[in-house]
């Protein structure tokens, strides 16, 4: 963990329109650590994720991933740097016209100059270990949401990427297989020494299971940055989120 | 005075935001074809998508497009018939079904027919794609949207709108002498043998010429709606329903261009 950081984020800003969702965002995510972002509904948690995978641009400040900057880097340069990541979907994003074997072997084809027999070892292998080997051809409209999901992570992990980006892994599904899916990001995680990885939820239950350091949007700021032992020294309004309104010992009027 | 001023300022300011809409969709379609362009030279397409999509727009199109071609030739035979018995001047109809249907009827009908089936489902599909964040998991993978999804779309569509214009002016003809022998009892030969002494290359060509513009057109006009989509099943439904108008607006403002210049 004493690794220098591999994102890092500097007084970042975002807005839409004139909303802004975003505000001085200062954060960094450091090689091997699982890193949860919690907070509200609506409160900006997303369009980080965004931000860190340069899909959108900051209006404020600046997002650097490796040292490059995401604002100054050229149209190759980004592409490189977003080959370092893998990406899960709040919605899954699979590609309706493809099946399963051809969404998860995606990445690997568009690399380039892997042969397709080491491409159909690798999806099959990945997709056992999510617990999808038998639905290799099936389409995503003959998937339940927790598939899918699970699809979506053999995708994002399949190319071996360095940092990994969750976007509210359990949206729509039951309690136990939210918890799969949480065991399972856990596991993707160990699978790759010195991956570094982003889960965004405000399932904290699940959360607590696998995270070492909390990051709390709220109303678009960082409230609280830490590990769970910090959280009775921050503001009482991360406490109240974190261990729920009732069992918190500060609650703001 | 003061209704009446409300009432033109609120006319100007409805012709004025209307106008803006105009120039976004031709702005915005133009600058998709140049940088459509820029991504042929050299070629960054994926093959596999461009062959997906010769499939779904040509060949699942050409049953439609036959069937309008039939029709069309027909039509023309019905409508000329009638003139054309009265004065006895039966040599005239394989000319005009001739040039009617390759120039301008033939090009337009099917121009339309097939925004409405392939332009129309080009908006859907990749308007769904942009609102299930496929197009951003595309972008998240590293991959350029425009030479993965756009560029093969384009050249399927202008391609296969080409060769589909070719096969309607066949089966236009067909159309027209099966009218003229069964309906009209005028001999097929004879129209065929107008048809050919008429010396309609021009026309031909020029309905070619108008198929590849209408292609561009399409499938710029589509896939700009289909990647400018904001707001879920509504924007969808929105952007399909201003690409099929734009479409068609496009298709005689083409016609008309191409027309005009073949004129001088």
């Amino acid at each position: 963990m004493s690794d220098a950081p591999i994102i890092v984020c500097r007084g970042v800003g975002k807005r839409y329109g004139r909303q802004w969702v975003l505000r001085d965002v200062d954060l960094e995510v450091r090689p091997g650590e699982l890193l949860g972002i919690i907070g509200p509904g609506g409160h900006g948690k997303s369009v980080l994720l965004r931000l860190m995978a340069g899909l959108v641009q900051a209006d404020e400040g600046s997002v650097t991933v490796r040292g490059k900057d995401l604002a100054v880097v050229d149209n190759f340069e980004l592409a490189a740097v977003r080959r370092e990541f893998g990406y899960l979907f709040q919605n899954y994003a699979l590609f309706d016209f493809m099946n399963v074997a051809d969404n998860v072997a995606f990445p690997l084809r568009q690399e380039g100059g892997i042969p397709e027999e080491d491409i159909a070892v690798r999806v099959r292998a990945r997709l056992e270990q999510v617990g999808l080997g038998h639905a290799l051809d099936r389409f995503p409209n003959q998937l339940s949401g927790g598939m899918k999901k699970r699809v979506g992570m053999a995708r994002a992990t399949i190319a071996t990427p360095r940092i990994v980006l969750y976007d509210d892994p359990s949206a729509g599904l039951d309690p136990v297989t939210s918890s799969k899916i949480f065991l399972l990001v856990k596991t993707m995680h160990h699978s790759e020494p010195g991956v570094a990885s982003v889960v965004v939820s405000h399932d904290i239950d699940r959360m607590k299971v696998i995270c070492d350091r909390y990051v709390m949007i709220y109303e678009g700021r960082v409230l609280f940055n830490g590990p769970e032992s910090a959280i009775a020294e921050a503001d009482p309004l991360v406490g109240q989120f974190f261990f729920g309104a009732v069992a918190a010992k500060t609650l703001r009027p | 005075m003061k209704p009446l001023a409300n009432a033109i300022s609120a006319i100007t300011a409805s012709v004025g935001a209307s106008a803006l809409n105009i120039a976004e969709t031709i702005g915005g379609a133009s600058l998709l074809l140049a940088r459509i362009i820029r991504a042929l030279f050299p070629p960054r397409v994926d093959s596999d998508e461009v062959w997906r999509n010769l499939y779904n727009v040509g060949v699942k199109s050409y049953p439609i497009v036959v069937m309008t071609a039939l029709f069309v030739g027909a039509i023309m035979v019905i409508q000329t018939a009638f003139y054309v018995q009265k004065t006895g001047a039966t040599g005239l109809i394989g000319y005009g079904v001739g040039f009617s249907v390759f120039a301008e009827i033939g090009p337009i009908l099917i121009g339309l027919m097939f925004s409405g089936r392939v332009g129309a489902n080009n908006t859907a599909e990749l308007g769904t794609m942009v609102v299930t964040e496929q197009v951003d998991a595309l972008r998240a993978l590293a991959i350029d949207p425009l030479p993965y999804l756009v560029v093969p779309r384009f050249l399927a569509m202008m391609g296969m709108l080409t060769l589909l214009m070719v096969l309607g002016d066949l089966f236009a003809i067909v159309g027209a002498a099966l009218t003229a022998q069964l309906l009209v009892d005028l001999h097929w030969r004879v129209l065929l043998a107008d048809l050919l002494q008429s010396h309609l290359l021009d026309e031909f060509t020029m309905g070619i010429v108008k198929a590849a513009c209408f292609g561009v057109s399409i499938s710029c006009i589509s896939c700009y709606f289909g990647l400018s989509v904001r707001g879920g099943a509504t924007g969808v439904g929105r952007a399909v329903n201003n690409s099929v108008v734009s479409n068609a607006t496009a298709i005689f403002v083409i016609d008309f261009a191409v027309g005009y210049l073949y004129s001088l």
